[in-house]
């Protein structure tokens, strides 16, 4: 188990480096920082020689990029180009908003989900499981910022029951919560349906009927514990597309995310932010993926965590 | 108290199907996949059911079982528990009956447990659907019973996974859970097809034991007739989804009536040596969907006359312990039909 959490940790360490790589030099492509730091006024050679000097960026890019390197090992995020402020603040200040939107889309996906599955699996071929399978596919084909726009423009605009954006009740949760859990339940709900199926035809169900349980026991007890073990892993390589989700959703929302900060910092080309952001992103999913399989060899007890190469 | 020895001495029929037919519903027509079976299993007595793969066999037991998949349906058919009819029962007393009266040991030892509980937990589940008895009490039982079957080290396996335990060793915790309740009827499909010959013989030799000790009685279903041999007390022949002869063990072996039959044991060498597979006869079993009039085996049959091609032979009465389909055992239909006496 421990060399199993060591070889994952090694993985994590590439993957993020990977990723520092990647988004250090893609950033760099958008532009010059400080030409848009100046766009209002006329400013002199001098002041843009300054402020270049001043933000580092007059140094060799491999220099710039082994800086932040060895910044990022210490757990330096680095300074905003743009207010001067430390990015882990910023990161601190945005990852709540955002985790908390993620937990209750999942959640939001997992109630509808996991009921709409099962039972189409259960009833396969009824108008019941044409309905969920209805379901499944509208949720797979709709576009995140459309479903939000349709929800505010219904619930917000027109019924005024909920805030169209913004954060800080429950109530500001509800729409954002609401469109990506139902985008994310239609993948979702479609999985839990055909591992469901795939289960409940095995022998042991059989065996646990021949039993005398009642059905429902059967469903849950012996298909639904096994249907969950490809669906775990499922929702685990499916958490960055959450993530990517709610990059969305906070700009359709305005919700104060990391998403949203990410985007304005992309904007103002304010570089050690959009790289403190990324790089938090990257390690939050590596992380989940790390505990979707710890809890997959939990789920599965042919599965010894130590044992398994992939 | 968990071992009732209330077993009464076996008396009479446990167990009495009438007529079972299983249908595919279709728009049209169903199409019927098992035909008019009828059996007796006397208490405490085995039942040996052979045929063909497809002929039929796993979906009789199912259907006794009150367990059909979803996709087919009973279309007639008696089947008496104790004299109490069973397909008229609702679902809930027809599911309390599972597991407690009637049990069944499936075909695949290999994938018929829960992989993801411990072989331990799923007798103790067993055990408390039917008996008002505590978790700690319910695996006392349920180590008792594994060392029932004859495990080692019950108390370790208890709290094994399935895919911790070998072929063997899965196939008696499948009989263990079985018998957890004492039920009064055992189906055994294809108990042993999986497992290497020594374990067959140990696994069968156990559930006649176990049967002497209990008094129940058992369906066993098998592609083997030296198992028939050794363990059946009856036996009924299925081809095609009917039942084409049924006799007494010795009666079977010693003097078959259906050329099926007659097929089957003369294409074995010798009764002793096991096969896994039911020695080949040339030709096929017809699909339920091609079936016409006519007996289902003609086609294959070395025997067969005109007459076999155009009517469905009923089932005749060759002498008090056993009975065939076919044209044969008929002497009237012999005597005009057939071309040895219409030729002459
Ligand atoms: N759920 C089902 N739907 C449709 N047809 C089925 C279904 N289950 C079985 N059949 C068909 O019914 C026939 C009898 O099947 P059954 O499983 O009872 O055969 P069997 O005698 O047990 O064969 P084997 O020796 O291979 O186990 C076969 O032709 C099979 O294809
Ligand atoms: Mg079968």
């Amino acid at each position: 188990m421990a060399k199993f959490i060591l070889r994952r940790l090694f993985h994590a360490v590439i993957v993020v480096f990977v990723i520092s790589l990647l988004i250090f030099f893609s950033i760099r492509l958008t532009g010059d920082p400080v030409a848009v730091m100046f766009a209002a006024g006329e400013p002199s050679q001098q002041a843009i020689d300054n402020l270049t000097a001043e933000l580092g960026l007059d140094q060799p890019i491999w220099v710039q990029y082994g800086i932040f390197l060895r910044d990022l090992i210490t757990f330096d995020l680095g300074t905003s180009f743009r207010t001067g402020q430390s990015v882990s603040s910023m990161v601190a200040a945005t990852i709540g908003p955002t985790t908390l939107l993620a937990a209750a889309g999942m959640a939001v996906a997992i109630l509808i989900a996991f009921p709409v599955g099962i039972v189409s699996a259960v009833k396969r071929g009824t108008v019941l499981d044409f309905g969920g399978r209805m379901f499944s596919l509208i949720g797979i084909s709709f576009p995140n910022f459309w479903l939000g726009i349709m929800l505010i423009l219904i619930f917000a605009v027109m019924l005024g029951w909920f805030p169209a954006s913004g954060y800080g009740t429950p109530q500001h949760f509800v729409l954002p919560a609401i469109t990506l859990g139902l985008i994310l339940s239609g993948i979702l709900s479609r999985l839990v349906r055909s591992s469901m199926l795939e289960v409940l035809n095995q022998q042991y169900i059989a065996t646990a009927h021949s039993k005398g349980l009642r059905s429902w026991v059967v469903i849950f007890r012996h298909g639904l514990r096994n249907a969950l073990i490809p669906t775990v892993t499922f929702m685990g390589v499916q958490f960055g597309g959450l993530l990517a989700g709610t990059v969305i959703i906070e700009q359709v929302f305005s919700w104060p995310g990391l998403g949203r900060m990410i985007i304005d910092a992309i904007n103002a080309r304010d570089y050690p932010v959009v790289q403190g952001g990324v790089i938090v992103l990257a390690l939050i999913t590596v992380a989940v993926n790390l505990l979707v399989d710890l809890s997959y060899s939990i789920l599965n007890p042919r599965i010894k965590a130590g044992g398994s190469d992939s | 108290m968990l071992l009732s020895s209330s077993n009464q001495a076996p008396t009479g029929d446990l167990l009495v199907v009438e007529n079972l037919e299983v249908a595919i519903p279709e728009e049209k027509r169903d199409v019927t996949i098992v035909n008019g079976i009828s059996f007796t299993v006397p208490a405490g007595r085995t039942l040996g059911v052979v045929g063909e793969s497809g002929s039929g066999k796993s979906l009789t037991s199912l259907t006794v079982m009150g367990q059909l998949p979803k996709n087919l349906k009973l279309a007639s058919g008696s089947i008496r528990l104790n004299g109490e009819e069973l397909t008229t029962l609702s679902t809930d007393r027809r599911r309390r009956l599972r597991g407690k009266e009637m049990a069944m040991i499936f075909q695949e030892p290999m994938t018929s447990l829960n992989p993801s509980y411990r072989v331990g937990a799923q007798i103790v589940e067993m055990v408390r659907n039917h008996q008002d008895v505590s978790r700690a009490e319910a695996r006392k039982r349920a180590i008792e019973m594994l060392k029932l079957v004859g495990i080692p080290r019950a108390e370790e396996v208890v709290d094994d996974y399935p895919h911790q335990l070998s072929g063997g060793m899965r196939q008696r915790v499948m009989i263990a859970l079985a018998l957890a309740n004492e039920p009064t009827l055992l189906i055994a499909d294809e108990p042993t097809t999986a497992l290497d010959v020594t374990i067959q013989a140990q696994i069968l030799e156990l559930m006649k034991r176990l049967q002497a000790e209990l008094g129940m009685s058992i369906i066993l279903i098998t592609h083997d007739l030296g198992v028939v041999a050794e363990t059946c007390d009856d036996v009924v022949v299925m081809y095609a989804g009917e039942i084409v002869e049924r006799a007494r063990v010795e009666e079977l072996f010693a003097e078959p009536k259906h050329p099926y039959t007659r097929g089957l044991l003369e294409s074995i060498p010798d009764i002793d040596t096991e096969v896994d597979v039911l020695p080949s006869i040339p030709g096929t079993v017809p699909t339920p969907q091609s079936m016409g009039t006519g007996c289902r085996f003609a086609s294959r049959c070395p025997q067969a006359f005109d007459y076999c091609r155009e009517n469905t032979p009923p089932e005749i009465r060759v002498n008090d312990t056993s009975a065939a389909k076919c044209w044969l055992y008929d002497p009237e239909v012999v005597a005009q039909h057939h071309p040895e006496h219409t030729a002459a």
